[in-house]
């Protein structure tokens, strides 16, 4: 029998209590305050990584107004407003949507794997501390880079779309007045009964009703408004000639009645309503990509190929199945997150992914109702986290 | 292969364990690979230990086990008396650790490193950064980011992480490797300042000559498997004991000692004879040599006893002696 006798107890510079300090929790895991600060500093400190992010979430979008507003600022009668609802709605419903979902995939995928391409997720390991409060404090240090980031890029667009919005909706050859109510619209329709006839972009049904009497409204009048603001009526025709003035205010009024739930739907900028549900939409696009990305890249141990994956994801797959229902697939199709986050859009923006409203134009998303959309989003967030959480609680380190 | 018995069991208060490490019947597989075998290891507290064994021995897949980097297939193992992965929270509380080559986020300063392994530990690991990288020599370089770091210089960082936590028990795996001369001085004295502080330092290498400098005891592993521990002197003791002989007739003094009931295995060089005495045998032997030399009239210029170093007696027991042979 060998044994070394023990010298510890001839010196008192060590503690020897093993139980370190009484607030050390780190069994639990529920990770510190100090460990999440320290996760965005880490991350923070990515430059490259950063960079990208603050180009697609408020760069492109910023540039973009930018030279919207200096072009609109040097040839107005060329180039329309800077901001508005198309500008809006375009910014929102697809660049900040597609791109702030695959830089928010970015991170996570690289918040999920550096630690063990890197090396440190030994030291961290050997601390002691939970294996599953260090991942978990990657969520929340995540979320306060991508959170305020794409907070910041849409206040941008939201500025910009408000306080750079057109004063009149404007059509070539025709100003027409915003925001009118439906007497208002015709009332300016009586007055400019020619302009409204030959010159305002809304079709009036022609098995409408347009005021409500029974008769149907029909207008014979070929003409059109060309870019001086002209009304051109086609030679060999008679125009308005054998028309009374009160019918032409007649039918002024009914296409103004007629299409006033197409106008009132156009908005000068976007409303509140619209701003709020929207940036909360980008908000919970771009947290899903973070966290999905942080569990795949946490399961895979690396950081590219789960990148890759994300964005086939959201570029090609998601678009794909979100607008061709395979009858077959139907129930994989409604679970994907993309389709399921398309369903939460705001209704004031155009359809994601490109889709339409029918057979007569882009097919339409494939069914899905609210509460199936939420409970997709939910489950791809928490079964993802489970995973990564999982894999890095049993991965040797 | 001797065996070594174990001493005592872990103490119901952990504090009390006369040991630092403790494990009984440690194994850790990769397929059909055992690369810890049935391992027994018993590391005192308060002492420098060194893990010895050739390349692919299984010393650093035995740390990652005990550190829970890896999970083992069978036996029991206690750290400061904390049964292990039971109570790995606590027990790693105390411990700190550097595994293979250290590495760090490159992007970030060595400060930064700390701070992140700091905030991992208790609250008062964040008011010892200065103090550990003081103590390493590294608060010169501190703020300056990781990539630009030598490979000396992320083993030194590697150190101040270790320290973060105030730990009772250090186990280094090569500590030495990219170090040069004058570091490696430098970690020697820092890990003999630090056991003499009372802390356990667990040191793994296949630098014999570094480990007998530094270390108070020792284990050799060899194919997954502790052959031999205890303390480096009591090991040595062990071991044969060789004398060169210088004398006038090497021949008839070859003859002379043949005859004698000393046991030694005799061997005539040039100028005179190289005598393996074994294990155990006393310096009186020495002396009787030198008598029966002399009374039968030969001239013995110079009786010298070799010291065995710990590289020879650790070629004796493993199996690179084998290899040699």
């Amino acid at each position: 029998m060998t044994s070394v006798p023990s010298t510890a107890t001839s010196t008192a510079r060590v503690a020897t209590s093993s139980s370190g300090d009484a607030r050390d929790h780190r069994g639990s895991w529920i990770p510190t305050g100090g460990m999440i600060a320290t996760r965005i500093m880490e991350l923070r400190k990515r430059r490259g990584l950063m960079a990208a992010l603050i180009v697609v979430n408020i760069g492109i979008p910023a540039i973009f107004l930018l030279i919207r507003l200096i072009m609109h600022a040097a040839a107005p009668k060329t180039y329309g407003p800077a901001g508005g609802y198309d500008v809006f709605s375009q910014l929102a419903g697809f660049v900040m949507y597609v791109f702030g979902f695959i830089v928010a995939a970015t991170l996570g995928c690289t918040a999920g794997s550096v630690d063990l391409t890197e090396g440190m997720f030994r030291h961290l390991v050997i601390t002691g501390r939970s294996r599953l409060a260090l991942y978990f404090a990657r969520i929340p240090a995540g979320l306060a880079i991508i959170v305020p980031m794409v907070a910041v890029g849409f206040t941008i667009v939201c500025a910009v779309c408000v306080f750079a919005a057109p004063t009149k909706l404007y059509y070539p050859g025709v100003n027409v007045p915003a925001g009118q109510s439906l007497a208002g619209f015709e009332s300016w329709a009586a007055q400019h009964p020619k302009v409204a006839i030959c010159g305002l972009p809304y079709r009036v049904n022609p098995n409408g009703n347009g005021n409500g009497s029974g008769k149907k409204t029909t207008i014979n009048v070929p003409c059109f408004i060309d870019q001086r603001g002209n009304i051109v009526v086609p030679p060999g025709t008679s125009g308005f000639k054998n028309i009374s003035s009160a019918t032409q205010k007649s039918f002024a009024i009914a296409i103004a009645k007629e299409d006033y739930s197409a106008y009132s739907k156009l908005f000068l900028y976007p409303s509140n309503k619209l701003m709020i549900q929207t940036g909360l939409w980008l908000e919970l696009e771009a947290a899903i990509g973070f966290i999905v990305g942080l569990g795949l890249a946490s399961l895979m141990g690396q950081r590219t190929v789960p990148v890759v994956l994300m964005i086939v994801l959201e570029i090609v797959l998601t678009p794909i199945f979100s607008r061709n229902v395979i009858n077959h697939l139907l129930n994989v199709q409604r679970g994907l997150v993309g389709l399921a986050t398309a369903h939460l859009e705001p209704g004031g923006l155009p359809s994601a992914f490109g889709a339409g409203n029918g057979p007569a134009g882009a097919p339409q998303l494939v069914p899905e109702s609210t509460t199936v959309a939420v409970c997709v989003v939910i489950g791809w967030v928490v079964v993802w986290t489970a995973l990564g959480a999982w894999r890095m609680s049993k991965r040797d380190a | 292969m001797s065996t070594t018995m174990l001493e005592g069991e872990a103490s119901a208060n952990p504090a009390e364990s006369p040991w630092a490490v403790e494990t009984h019947g440690l194994t850790k597989r990769f397929g059909d690979n055992v690369a810890v075998n049935d391992v027994e290891l018993l590391v005192p507290r308060g002492c420098a230990f060194g893990y010895l064994g050739p390349n692919g021995a299984g010393k650093t897949t035995l740390i990652r086990v005990l550190l829970g980097l890896t999970h083992a297939d069978a036996g029991t193992m206690s750290l400061l008396g904390q049964p292990v992965p039971r109570h790995r929270d606590v027990a790693l509380a105390r411990v700190g650790a550097i595994v293979d080559e250290p590495r760090f986020h490159g992007h970030l300063t060595g400060r930064q490193n700390l701070m992140m392994l700091a905030a991992a530990r208790e609250p008062a690991a964040k008011d010892r950064i200065d103090e550990s990288l003081e103590r390493v020599g590294m608060a010169h370089r501190a703020n300056d980011r990781v990539s630009k770091y030598s490979m000396g210089m992320r083993q030194r960082l590697g150190v101040a992480a270790c320290l973060l936590g105030d730990p009772q028990l250090l186990i280094l795996d090569e500590p030495m490797n990219g170090l040069d001369p004058a570091g490696m001085h430098e970690m020697r004295d820092m890990i003999l300042s630090l056991v003499s502080e009372g802390r356990t330092v667990m040191l793994s290498s296949h630098l014999l000559d570094e480990v007998e400098r530094t270390c108070d005891a020792v284990a050799i592993v060899d194919n997954g498997k502790v052959i031999r521990q205890g303390p480096i002197s009591e090991l040595l003791a062990g071991a044969s004991v060789e004398v060169n002989v210088e004398c006038s007739t090497p021949e008839r003094a070859r003859t002379i000692l043949a005859a004698t009931p000393l046991g030694a295995q005799i061997e005539v060089e040039t100028s005179g004879l190289s005598i393996h005495l074994a294990a155990g045998t006393g310096r009186d032997a020495i002396a009787e040599i030198n008598r029966l030399l002399v009374e039968d009239g030969i001239a013995v210029y110079r009786l010298q006893e070799i010291q065995v170093s710990l590289e020879s007696w650790f070629l004796q027991v493993t199996s690179r002696l084998g290899e040699s042979a």
